[in-house]
């Protein structure tokens, strides 16, 4: 296509686009709308994330040893331990300080341990494992292995607490990922029915322009700048409202995170090719091109 | 195929049915450059789907259209906007933009070619001086009489300098005086070298100007007379602003006629 076509186009595009505003306003709104949706349940989505990341990351893992074990056996599961792949730092706790830190933990209540002869707890190692190897399935696999060791009693780590956040968070992306969609498709459906309308008023301006030998190009590009814009304003639409939305959010839940600034750009060229792409589908669709 | 330099347009063996029905059969013509041809028949004798069919918005069931050097059965989809660029294209219904003034109307067909917008207004100004409608540059298709709308679709339609110009009823929707008129104009055109292709139901209005008629019955090529010569050009339009450039056209065909082409 040569410069002065692209000119051409573009001006065709931006006398079109401004002939139209009206109907191009309230189909950008409505995809705004739609957009903002997603939008809202991403904000979620991230938030839930972040506090059940940070949950995670304070979980330990308890190895309690057995009643009795010597010193070297003891040892040699501190050295173990430490050559786990995954863990970050071992402390050793003794059945002494368990107990007072146990006694601290029970409260007003602490008069129950009077009951019970002596310390009932045994001493532990308490694992601090990497961040990103919190998991149920590396953890459950790491529980076992270390179980089998001379010396260990039993292996704790929480594992109802965790699955649980992990299943929310799963919930929440599959959520997602089914209102994407759901967004995605009524996205384009507004988009489709902009375009066909656009079409149909602008048919016999096709129609002219291919008798008089306009390649498809020529054609097709003012409805691709016309859905992306569409797109772009929806999209910056969709995070102004979410901004609005957050901000109120906030006086009740200090704290929660907005999407990063790079999160906003990917939105918006997605939505922008989702407008540029629908458009042009739509347009195809109904020209037959 | 390759064909004669000289032939503009050529339809071989032509056939066109929509569903069992043939629209057109076994059509054999040649438009020769610079040639000016009636092409007369009833409506629904298939002059529109024969003209659609050199301007390649369909294709023939069978048989094939030359247009230079593009040939239907071995077009390609991208090639045709090239096509059209050769070929200027009139209807009955003018199908000029109405959003848009006379001049952009006539503009757009040198904006999708990509001439510069210095190119197009010095092309535009031109053509709409030949036809005589530059004062009304400025005006909207509606503000136009039916008659200047199709000096206007004229206009638009050779302002590619095209090889020939296919005239679907161009005069359908007018009145005898301003069909006089632009019968005039398009004599002009093709005095300036392009081939003319008019289409139309009307014998009585064509058969008294010295062209090429061919007759189209029933999808067939009834009759092809290179020459049904009734009375003088100048005769029967005096009074008329005919151009010179016309009667010279005429002049020059006739005597192209008598000296036997050869087709």
């Amino acid at each position: 296509m040569k410069v002065n076509q692209f000119r051409y186009v573009l001006e065709e595009s931006l006398t079109t686009m401004n002939r139209r505003r009206g109907a191009n306003l309230i189909s950008t709104v409505i995809m705004g709308l739609s957009l903002l949706i997603l939008g809202v349940f991403l904000l979620i989505t991230i938030n839930v994330s972040a506090v059940i990341g940070k949950a995670s990351e304070e979980l330990r893992v308890y190895v309690y040893l057995k009643d009795g074990v010597d010193s070297p056996t003891q040892k040699e599961i501190h050295y173990r331990l430490l050559a786990l792949s995954g863990v970050d730092e071992v402390v050793f706790v003794s059945r002494e300080e368990a107990l007072v830190s146990f006694r601290k933990s029970l409260g007003r209540n602490k008069d129950m341990l009077e009951a019970v002869a002596g310390n009932p707890l045994p001493d532990a190692y308490r694992v601090k494992v990497k961040p990103e190897d919190i998991r149920t399935d590396f953890l459950e696999q790491m529980a076992r292995q270390v179980e089998a060791w001379p010396g260990v009693e039993e292996v704790r780590y929480g594992q109802q607490w965790l699955e649980r956040g992990e299943k929310l968070v799963k919930g929440f992306y599959v959520t997602d990922l089914i209102i994407g969609a759901i967004i995605f498709l009524s996205v384009i459906f507004v988009i489709a029915n902009t375009v066909r309308l656009t079409v149909i008023t602008r048919q016999k301006t096709i129609e002219v322009a291919k008798l008089v030998g306009a390649t498809n190009a020529y054609i097709q590009i003012p409805f691709l700048i016309e859905g992306a814009v569409q797109g772009t304003i929806a999209s910056l639409l969709a995070v102004g409202l979410l901004a609005v939305i957050f901000t109120f959010a906030k006086r009740y839940l200090p704290g929660i995170l907005f999407l990063e600034a790079s999160g906003i750009a990917v939105f918006v060229v997605f939505c922008a090719l989702l407008g540029a792409l629908g458009s042009l589908g739509a347009m195809r669709r109904f020209l037959k091109i | 195929m390759v064909q004669d330099q000289r032939i503009i347009v050529g339809v071989y063996h032509l056939s066109k049915s929509f569903g069992r029905h043939f629209s057109l059969q076994d059509i054999n013509l040649q438009v020769a450059n610079g040639e000016f041809v009636f092409l007369v028949g009833p409506s629904g004798a298939g002059k529109s789907t024969l003209l659609r069919m050199i301007y390649m918005d369909d294709v023939p069931t069978s048989g094939q259209v030359v247009v230079g050097p593009h040939v239907s059965t071995r077009m390609k989809r991208g090639t045709i906007p090239e096509l059209r660029r050769k070929i200027g294209i009139v209807f009955q219904d003018f199908r000029l933009l109405e959003d848009q003034t006379v001049f952009e109307n006539v503009a757009l067909a040198l904006k999708v070619t990509g001439v510069g917008m210095g190119e197009v207004k010095r092309q535009v100004t031109e053509i709409l001086m030949r036809v005589g409608l530059y004062h009304k540059r400025y005006d909207f298709p509606a503000e136009l009489s039916g008659g200047e709308q199709q000096r206007i679709a004229i206009a638009r339609a050779v302002a590619n300098r095209p090889s020939i110009l296919l005239a679907d009823e161009p005069t359908g929707n007018l009145d005898p005086v301003v069909t006089k008129s632009i019968l005039e104009l398009l004599f002009k055109i093709n005095a300036g070298g392009t081939a003319v292709l008019m289409a139309t139901h009307d014998l009585d209005l064509v058969k008294s100007f010295g062209q090429r008629i061919l007759y189209l019955e029933h999808g067939r090529i009834a009759k092809d007379s290179d020459m049904i010569y009734v009375g003088d050009l100048r005769e029967r339009l005096s009074g008329s602003k005919v151009s010179e450039e016309a009667e010279r056209l005429t002049d020059h065909d006739i005597e192209g006629e008598e000296g036997g082409d050869g087709r």
